[in-house]
């Protein structure tokens, strides 16, 4: 692994679900499926609690880019969480644009609870995207 | 704010330390605002530790909390315990995971990850300088348990907590009790049949007061929480008053023109609309089956305890915890797997139970005589291309005790086991020595090349590459094929997708651990029990029905629990009231209420989740969540980023 | 625990014996809902096997990780009294829900309560003998703490191999260091008793042809399970001949079980799964090893196993279905296997750098005897015999004793934590008689 990339790479803000992503993500360390260090996660009870105002605060702190790893229909809250998650991220959006902050440094996908591999395809792929559009 | 915060970096013996600098990461933090003491620790969740910040907290009078360790799902609950201990209310403890989302995921990446597990414990600081004192929302538990599903793991749950002193309430789908158990004759281990044990615990079952047994019933709406379930059952009738008088009941059934498959026979018989599970028929009254009653009324000239009138029927029923028993369902082989439903003599291991049930001198399938078995193993089980990837467990000792049980009951049996190694673990181990004393023959298949099956002429023949003779290919004619099927997931998940139980990656129900809490769910107050978690001999299902009964029994026995005072709060200033959050809220936990001249909303914070649903929502954010609000948020947020 | 009292009676509702993870579950679930237990243990730490282990299958999350937590909740449970370093003698069943036990208390020498665990009087210790709680890979004081995450964290005086020279004495801050400390014989009285009292593992001394014992560099799975345990000996796998980093281990399964020649003809039910999670590990520690695991069957049945066997698989570990004639040593320590290839069949010869052989489970023999006036029945493996093993399996040929764990049979740490449920809600419910 090329030591210097690492530290310049793109920082990630991850919203994990407590009872859902974020074992997946918990998971994936177990399994050492690696990723780059410079993603961090916060978690919160369900992914269709989450403010616009963190995901812009995020932003304005210096986050290159904000996952949503969202409960999907796995929810143990209802069956609307991946709509209503879907919303926050739709509004999220809009005044990403009005603020002139391209919409795609925010990203969405559902993580099941086993979701390690696929959590981590995505941050990844997340990280590959938000490189290359710094540079 | 905090101005005595204790930070705890643990090592986790080489877990973390082997990748993650943890006196760079205590030292990168021992300075931070509000930081008094830091240190680092071999295991924090050792006893010594414990004891460590217990006295660091009572000497130091440490107003708050972190450790940094592995994932807050393994020792939360541990280190809220430890400042308790201590005298300090648990909500100052901050938890920082730098184990699973660092040490290990960055394993890789020792600089990176040292970094990472500073800003993290960074977070955590920043989280616990808010934090503030909370009082656990204290609920009433009703000492009442449903127990779904009424085979053997269900009716000895239910027995056991009734002793125990909870009301329980046994809920069977079916008309008749006894699950898959019912359906087997001989079972292993014992001498006790398959009924036997049925009607041991069927006895037990009606004799218990604190029972109530409900069979044709399901429930169809689940509401409320832990301590406070309330489930509607729907109550399917039967359609009879009392047992037809003595001779009638088989007139009844005579007189009914309508043929079924019985899938109590596994479809290798048929049954009438008006039927009974025989022999294991309890409750011992039959039962019509409306949905193929053709409503001819033949059977009502000849028994007049027969009530078509009877309507279905819904309750309520109040529990405090619910133990799901629901069980499995055997493998069934798609057509032509390997010859099932194209060639005549191939038939599944349930199947061939009740063959060798209805056959007592000779063994006779489809008026031909048995005399060559062939058992091919691990069908639906250890799939290589198709889903079910784990093994079913049970087979291998259950068929080897069959073959053995058939070959001592009939004359002239020739056992053929076709398997991919044998799986009689534990004390089983001496059915299959038996069997192979008894000169059973056994030929194990290649991974990659599975015995097939073929039809020529009359013969029906089963070919094999055999590992155990140097990979001969041997062919044996077989007057009947039994695949040993193994155990799937109940088809019907009705109550599973009501209660939002889990699945593994198998699609049996999932427990919280697999290790150390192998009956509780996510979903507090739901335990699971039996196969309906995995695959189970019968010991295993009634070991893990009765360890299900523990746990359900210590939530309602206590008669009250404290839930998590992480609730939605109102900021009563800002909120106007306009219902967006009552929309939001799946438990209906918001109320509009007058404060002040306006209407503002409420939260019914025993009914809370603490989900969040409705803190996006609010237009005037006037939402926030105990112990996750925007201060807290955003200061952690700020805390993840270094500060240059 | 020194709280104990002389001369005095204790009563409890439930004696537990054993503190491994079973015995250790059923006090908990009755401790939980309100009932007293005492739990006597004749280690010097609770935790039992378990404690000792590196990772799990088919999670691999680190034992010790996920122990100590119910080793803490055990040992600081108001309702449960612990004992360590104890032993049952007697067991005398009086009439229904009243049983009087005699216990016996080793001394420890060291007043547990006053012990900081600093580790001090190790260091002043002169003698050095093999360390049983790392399996005899490396030594350990006569003075010294059990391993890092016991419960109790606290010193001990191994008597016999100690001299009496007094450096610990001298060397401890707290002057918890006590000679004079004695046996001590307690009646106890209980309404209710459940044996937990686990496992043996198979002493491969007992085959020879293996050259366990002879050949330094053939160890049991359990001296490798410390080797990659959190709280390990070495930093790394080390072969005990000459500390090199093997490079080529091979695994033989079933040693001691499925074996009538050693009087064990049963299966173990553990092994295979602890020999394919110990290659996973060894595979992560040693990325450049071989590892060849020489088996009949394997035994992959329980939730998750299956998929954890064809990991191991996927992984590179190499199976062999073949069984271990011989064993024989090379003079540069490595080894020799004489095999029958099966799917060859042939016989065939290879070579390893080291030899773990995947040692199986036991009855732990000897709670028969303790019982006094009424028989415990054992099955014909030696295990306690389960009376009702469909319908109950916690009951014993004794009403109101009930068994727990392993010690009725092989079982993995799952099965053995559903067998501590069951015991706990069936002695809850004797107890409730003894009530009514």
């Amino acid at each position: 692994m090329a030591g210097g990339k690492v530290n310049s790479s793109s920082k990630i803000l991850v919203f994990s679900t407590e009872k859902i992503s974020d074992p997946a993500i918990d998971m994936a360390g177990l399994l050492k499926l690696h990723y780059p260090p410079t993603i961090y996660t916060i978690s919160v009870p369900c992914s269709s609690s989450i403010k616009p105002r963190w995901i812009l605060h995020a932003f304005e702190q210096g986050f290159d880019g904000v996952f949503i790893a969202a409960d999907g229909t796995d929810c143990p809250y209802g069956e609307s969480c991946t709509e209503k998650t879907g919303q926050i991220v739709n509004q999220t959006m809009e005044v990403m644009k009005e603020q002139g902050i391209d919409p795609a440094r925010l990203k969405m996908a559902a993580i099941c609870s086993v979701c390690s591999e696929p959590f981590v395809k995505h941050v990844k792929s997340f990280t590959e995207y938000l490189n290359k559009s710094e540079n | 704010m905090k101005k005595k915060i204790g930070v705890y970096v643990c090592h986790c013996g080489g877990n973390i330390s082997d990748y993650v600098d943890v006196e760079k990461v205590r030292q990168a933090v021992e300075n931070d605002e509000g930081v008094f003491l830091s240190k680092t620790t071999m295991f924090a969740c050792a006893d010594s530790n414990q004891k460590e910040m217990v006295d660091d907290i009572e000497k130091e009078k440490l107003d708050g909390v972190v450790v940094a360790s592995c994932s807050p799902k393994l020792h939360l609950l541990t280190f809220r315990a430890v400042t308790e201990r201590a005298g300090l209310n648990k909500y100052n403890y901050v938890h920082a995971n730098i184990r699973e989302q660092v040490s290990w995921a960055h394993s890789d990446n020792k600089p990176g990850a040292t970094d990472k597990a500073i800003q993290i414990v960074k977070a955590a600081i920043a989280k616990v300088r808010h934090a503030e004192s909370l009082e656990p929302i204290k609920v009433k538990a009703t000492n009442a348990v449903a127990v779904i599903g009424a085979g053997v793991a269900g009716m000895r749950a239910a027995i056991e907590l009734a002793e125990a002193g909870s009301e329980v309430f046994l809920i069977e789908r079916e008309f008749f009790v006894g699950g898959r158990v019912a359906q087997w004759d001989d079972l292993c281990i014992t001498e006790e049949t398959g009924k036997e044990l049925i009607t041991r615990l069927y006895d037990e079952v009606m004799k218990h007061k604190h029972v109530t047994l409900f069979t044709g019933a399901e429930v169809v709406e689940n509401t409320g929480s832990v301590g406070n379930f309330t489930m509607k059952v729907k109550i399917t009738p039967r359609h009879f008053k009392l047992q037809c008088t003595e001779g009638s009941l088989q007139k009844a059934i005579d007189a009914c023109p309508v043929e079924v498959p019985d899938e109590f026979n596994f479809n290798i018989t048929t049954r009438k609309a008006i039927y009974h599970n025989y022999p294991s028929e309890y409750p011992q009254l039959p039962a019509i089956d409306m949905k193929n009653c053709t409503r001819c009324g033949e059977c009502e000239k000849v028994c007049n305890n027969i009530d078509f009138s009877q309507k279905t029927e819904y309750l309520n029923l109040k529990t405090g915890a619910i133990l799901l028993a629901t069980g499995f369902d055997p493998y069934e082989p798609p057509k032509g797997e390997f010859g099932y439903g194209e060639i005549d003599n191939v038939v599944t291991f349930p199947q061939f139970k009740r063959i060798v049930h209805y056959c007592d001198d000779k063994l006779i399938y489809k008026g031909k005589e048995i005399k060559n078995i062939a058992y091919i193993y691990c069908v639906g089980s250890r799939q290589l291309d198709g889903e079910n990837k784990y093994c079913s467990r049970y087979c291998c000792t259950a068929n080897i005790h069959t073959a053995i049980t058939v070959k001592k009951k009939y004359k002239g049996i020739h056992n053929f086991h076709f398997n991919r190694g044998i799986r009689t673990y534990g004390k089983a181990e001496v059915w299959y020595d038996e069997s192979s004393r008894l000169g059973d023959i056994y030929l194990q298949s290649f991974e990659h090349a599975p015995p097939v099956i073929e039809k020529i002429g009359n013969q029906t023949i089963v070919k094999i590459n055999d590992v155990l003779t140097t990979d001969k290919e041997l062919e044996v004619v077989a007057d009947l094929v039994v695949l040993v099927t193994g155990m799937v997931p109940r088809k019907d998940n009705a109550i599973g997708n009501l209660l939002k139980v889990p699945k593994g990656r198998d699609k049996f129900f999932n427990e919280i651990h697999m290790k150390l809490r192998p009956v509780e769910t996510v979903i507090d107050g739901v335990t699971i029990a039996g196969a309906s978690q995995g695959p189970k001999n019968i010991m295993e299902s009634m070991n893990s029905s009765l360890a299900a009964a523990t746990k359900s029994f210590s939530l309602v026995n206590a008669g009250e629990l404290a839930l998590e005072p992480t609730v939605a709060e109102v900021n009563k200033e800002t909120c106007e009231w306009c219902g967006k959050c009552d929309e939001a809220c799946p438990y209906n936990a918001f109320e509009k209420v007058e404060m002040d001249g306006k209407f503002i909303a409420k939260v019914n914070a025993a009914v809370c989740k603490g989900c969040g649903m409705c803190l996006p929502v609010c237009p005037a954010n006037a939402l926030d969540l105990i112990g996750l609000t925007d201060v807290d948020m955003e200061s952690m947020i700020d805390a993840l980023i270094p500060q240059v | 625990m020194s709280a104990v009292e002389t001369n005095k009676v204790l009563k409890f509702d439930v004696l537990v014996i054993g503190g491994g993870i079973a015995g250790g579950e059923s006090a908990l679930n009755l401790a939980d809902v309100g009932y007293k237990v005492l739990l006597v243990e004749k280690e010097l730490s609770i935790g039992g096997k378990m404690i000792l282990l590196s990772k799990v299958f088919p999670t691999l999350d680190c034992a010790a990780c996920i122990t100590t937590p119910k080793v803490s909740e055990i040992a600081r449970h108001p309702n449960i009294t612990i004992f360590t370093g104890a032993e049952t003698k007697k067991i005398t069943k009086k009439g229904e829900h009243h049983f009087e036990a005699v216990v016996l208390q080793k001394p420890r020498y060291v007043h547990v309560d006053d012990c900081t665990g600093c580790q001090l009087c190790e260091e002043a210790c002169p003698v050095s003998v093999p360390d049983q709680y790392q399996y005899d890979l490396v030594g350990r004081k006569a003075a010294y703490i059990p391993f890092s995450i016991a419960s109790p964290r606290a010193a001990a005086i191994d008597i016999e191999n100690c001299t009496l020279c007094g450096a610990c004495e001298r060397a401890c801050p707290t002057q918890c260091i006590d000679f004079t400390q004695t046996e001590e014989e307690l009646l106890i009285k209980v309404k209710s008793v459940i044996v937990a009292t686990g496992f043996n593992l198979f002493d491969p001394l007992k085959i020879p042809r293996y050259g366990f014992g002879e050949y330094r560099n053939v160890i049991t799975s359990m001296q490798m399970e410390r080797q990659l345990a959190p709280t390990r000996p070495f930093n790394t796998i080390l072969r005990p001949g000459d500390g090199k980093m093997p490079d080529n281990i091979a695994y033989v399964l079933c040693t001691g079980s499925r074996d009538k020649s050693v009087g064990n003809p049963i299966c173990s039910q553990i092994c295979c799964m602890y020999s394919i999670k110990q290659a996973q590990l060894l595979m992560g520690a040693l990325p450049m090893a071989d590892i060849t695991i020489y088996y009949l069957h394997i035994r992959a049945f329980g939730k998750g196993f299956n998929e954890f066997y064809a990991q191991a698989q996927d992984m590179g570990v190499e199976f062999m279905k073949g069984k271990v004639g011989k064993i024989t040593e090379k003079e540069n320590g490595n080894l020799l296997l004489r095999y029958e290839d099966i799917e060859a069949g042939v016989v065939k010869e290879a070579e390893h750098d080291m030899v773990v052989l995947s040692v199986g489970v036991l009855p732990n023999l000897g709670i028969s005897d303790v019982f006094d006036n009424e028989r415990l029945e054992m099955d014909p493996f030696r295990f306690v015999a389960q009376s009702d093993m469909l319908a109950s399996p916690a009951k014993t040929s004794i009403e109101g004793v009930f068994v727990s764990g392993t010690a009725s049979g092989p079982m993995d740490i799952p099965d053995s934590i559903l067998s501590g449920g069951a015991a706990s809600v069936e002695t809850t419910s004797y107890l409730r008689r003894a009530r009514v």
